[in-house]
Formats: structure tokens, C-alpha cells, sequence
């Protein structure tokens, strides 16, 4: 870790140290040059460090690799069929996206028993489709009281500067209830479905014609994020992820 | 490329992946559990996984968090199973004890067992952080928490180490 904090005073300085005794910081060493006790306390906590990796380091036991089965590809999972959008007079759009949608998911009902044991993917890709008021291009963001309401404190916080939410809801995935959040990307509606008790092994794509999406695992859980094809939904996910803290 | 060469290429590439980070999956795992009879089950859990979903990893270079992640994950996924009870130190199977005393060194002994009877939030990041050589960015990723959040906890931990080493040393 490096830090740019100049002018550290003791209590910064050990703070710091203690957290990361490897760590460089151009205040740090400042302060470490003009304060004894400091320096003692930064070869007092290298030294434990040392003894700590060495602690840390248990034999290990001859590992045998489990049998493996031949595996066929399935970490791709393919979305149903969307028609390409373009958002550039989103007011209208987001109107006429909705009507579609609506007419999409007449023909294309799915049961989303909670709980059904379906996969994950299929859960997220079901609960999709259902909810088309999600996918109107707006620039009015829900309320504050609204998107406390739905990321509450039992799932964990969310930076407010994720983007703007224009539509926060509480749904239910494999039966567990999640927030359902929409933000606007640069090209149109970002889906986000945060499931804190969701865990995957790995990152899942989702792909389909007009929309691309992925399920990436943070922590024990893991969110959906599905957007417009030509969305940059790499930058989207960092952002997400480090906006994002499990209470679970 | 046909299929047997797809298959063969998959196992390679697994093996190789495995072969250099294996060693830490486990260490990580026993320090997740504090069992090694458990870690062993974890890893192997986490390898079966990691096996399936070895497509998912698009950077080999990427691998040792992957990895670790599977087995954190898989170890949540155990004590979801079985519901074992807390870890009791005064209470450990003859495997536990060996695990705490490897050395031949009693203070290395001590430290290990004071690392053992930290909270599990602050041991884990330690072990990610001085054992795996992770920074406290990817701990957070990996822990789903924030970067502050792992500071503190590691700022505690070895405070916590630092005070249970100066007690063992005034006796």
C-alpha cells in the first residue's frame, strides 16, 4: 500500500504501520526519520510480521486432486432475445422500451416460485424479464428514503455514487429477498441485483443480442449486472464493487 | 482443436494453476477452519469447483484470488453443512494441537496459538495479507468489505498479536 498522507502524526503513523508494516508512505518516512519511538515501533511490528508469516506458514499435507469429470462449457448463459435499443431521446424510448418489453414478457411468462432451486442464472435472467418498469430511460432518481428502504442496513450500504438508481425495489431470488436496483449507463438502463447470500465459484456472462451481462462474486454473495450490448460494463462492474459492502 | 486436445489442454492448464498455488489454498483454508482435517475437506471441495468452473478464469495471472476465493467460499458452504460448533481452544482434537505446535520453537508455538484465537474477521485478513501477499485492495474484494474496514481489522489484529507476544514475554 502507498499512501500520499504527509505531516503523520505518532498515532497515524502506527495506525498505518499496523495495518501494513510492508507498506511505503511519503509522510510516513518522513515522520519515521525524525521520531525514535516511532522507528522502534516500526522494527517492533516488522519483526512480529516476520514471526507472524512464519506462524502462518503450517506444514501441509501431501494434497491428493480429486477425480475430474470432463466438464462441458457452462458458465455462458445465454439471455432471451432483445431487439438493439438506442437511447438518444430517452424520454419517448424509455416509453416505447417499456410497451415492448411488456408485450415480450405477455408471451414469455415464467414461473418464479421462490426457492424453485432454479440456477442462479436462470433466476436472474427470469426476474428480468419481469419486472419491463425497470428499463424506462429516465434521468429521476428514486428517493433517498426509498433506496434506504431497499438497500437497508440487514443487506449493507451502498455509495451513493454508483450512478444514478432510478428504480429500487425489493425483490425475490432463489427466496431470498434483494434489492433490484436500475442505474443509468451511458447507453441505457443498468440492471443490478445484489444478493448478498448468492456465491458463486466465478464471474458468469450473460449474453444475448442487444444486451450483455455478468454475475460477479463479491464476498459470500454476488450482483447481476445487465446492460445495452455496447455498454462498458468492465468500468461498471469496479465501480459497483467497490460501492457496494455486505452487512451479511 | 478436437476434443481430446481441448480436454488434455483443460487439464493441463489446471494442473499447472493448482500445482503453484495448492499450498496456499490449504494453509488458507486451515486458518479459515482452524482444522486441518477440515482444510483438507474444503480444498478438496474447492478444487472440484474450481475444476468446473475453470472457464470462468480469464487470466491464469489471476489465479491465486480465484483460487482462494473458491476455498472461502467452499469453507462457508461446510460450516453452512454441518453447523459445527465454535472452534474451543481448550478443547482441540489431536490434529488441532499438532497444527499449533509444528515448531520446535515454544514462542512461534504461542504466537500460532494467539493467531488461532483471533477473531475470525481479524485473522483472516492477517493470513491474506502476510501469508498470500495480498494488498488490502484485494483483501476487501475478496472479503466483500471496504478497504478502511481491512485496515482496521489489521491494524487490530497485530495490536492484538503485539500485546499477547509482550505478555508471554514478561512471563
Amino acid at each position: 500500500m502507498t499512501t500520499s498522507k504527509k505531516n503523520m502524526n505518532c498515532e497515524d503513523y502506527k495506525e498505518a504501520l499496523a495495518a501494513d508494516p510492508s507498506a511505503s508512505s511519503e509522510g510516513g518516512a518522513e515522520h519515521v526519520a525524525t521520531c525514535e519511538f516511532c522507528a522502534a515501533f516500526q522494527v517492533e511490528m516488522q519483526s512480529l510480521d516476520v514471526k507472524i508469516a512464519k506462524a502462518l506458514a503450517i506444514d501441509v499435507p501431501d494434497l491428493k486432486l480429486p477425480e475430474l469429470s470432463e466438464i462441458e462449457d457452462d458458465n455462458v448463459v445465454n439471455l432471451p432475445f432483445r431487439g438493439k435499443r438506442a437511447y438518444s431521446t430517452p424520454a419517448w424510448i424509455g416509453i416505447a422500451a417499456t410497451v415492448v418489453l411488456a408485450a415480450f414478457i405477455g408471451v414469455r411468462m415464467i414461473d418464479l416460485d421462490p426457492g424453485s432451486g432454479l440456477p442462479l442464472s436462470d433466476e436472474v435472467l427470469a426476474h428480468f424479464d419481469h419486472t419491463p418498469r425497470a428499463l424506462e430511460v429516465t434521468n429521476v432518481a428514486v428517493s433517498e428514503e426509498r433506496l434506504s428502504r431497499v438497500v437497508n442496513s440487514s443487506i449493507g450500504t451502498m455509495d451513493r455514487n454508483v450512478g444514478l438508481v432510478t428504480y429500487a425495489q425489493s425483490c425475490v431470488i432463489n427466496g431470498k429477498t434483494i434489492p433490484h436496483l436500475v442505474i443509468q449507463g451511458e447507453k441505457g438502463p443498468i440492471t443490478l441485483l445484489l444478493m448478498p447470500e448468492e456465491m458463486i465459484d466465478g464471474a458468469m456472462t450473460l449474453d444475448g443480442e442487444g444486451v450483455i451481462g455478468v454475475i460477479i462474486p463479491m464476498g459470500n454473495g454476488s450482483i447481476a449486472i445487465i446492460g445495452e450490448r455496447d455498454e462498458p460494463l468492465a468500468e461498471i462492474e469496479q465501480r459497483i464493487i467497490n460501492s457496494v459492502e455486505w452487512s451479511i | 482443436m478436437n476434443s481430446n486436445n481441448v480436454g488434455r489442454e483443460r487439464h493441463r492448464r489446471f494442473d499447472r494453476v493448482v500445482s503453484v498455488f495448492h499450498t496456499d489454498m490449504y494453509r488458507y483454508a486451515a486458518w479459515l477452519c482452524r482444522n486441518p482435517s477440515i482444510a483438507e475437506e474444503v480444498v478438496q471441495e474447492a478444487l472440484l469447483r474450481a475444476w468446473k468452473s475453470l472457464d470462468a478464469l480469464r487470466d491464469d495471472n489471476a489465479a491465486k484470488p480465484w483460487l482462494l476465493t473458491i476455498v472461502r467460499r467452499e469453507n462457508a458452504r461446510y460450516f453452512e453443512r454441518k453447523r459445527l460448533e465454535t472452534v474451543d481452544i481448550d478443547n482441540l482434537s489431536p490434529a488441532q494441537s499438532a497444527m499449533l505446535a509444528q515448531a520446535d520453537d515454544s514462542e512461534l508455538n504461542e504466537l500460532r496459538e494467539a493467531i488461532y484465537r483471533l477473531d475470525d474477521d481479524y485473522r483472516e485478513p492477517l493470513v491474506l495479507q502476510v501469508l498470500m501477499g495480498h494488498s488490502t485492495r484485494e483483501i476487501a474484494e475478496l472479503m466483500g468489505i471496504q478497504q478502511g474496514a481491512v485496515l482496521t481489522r489489521l491494524h487490530r489484529a497485530r495490536i492484538k498479536l503485539k500485546g499477547e507476544v509482550e505478555k508471554e514475554d514478561a512471563k
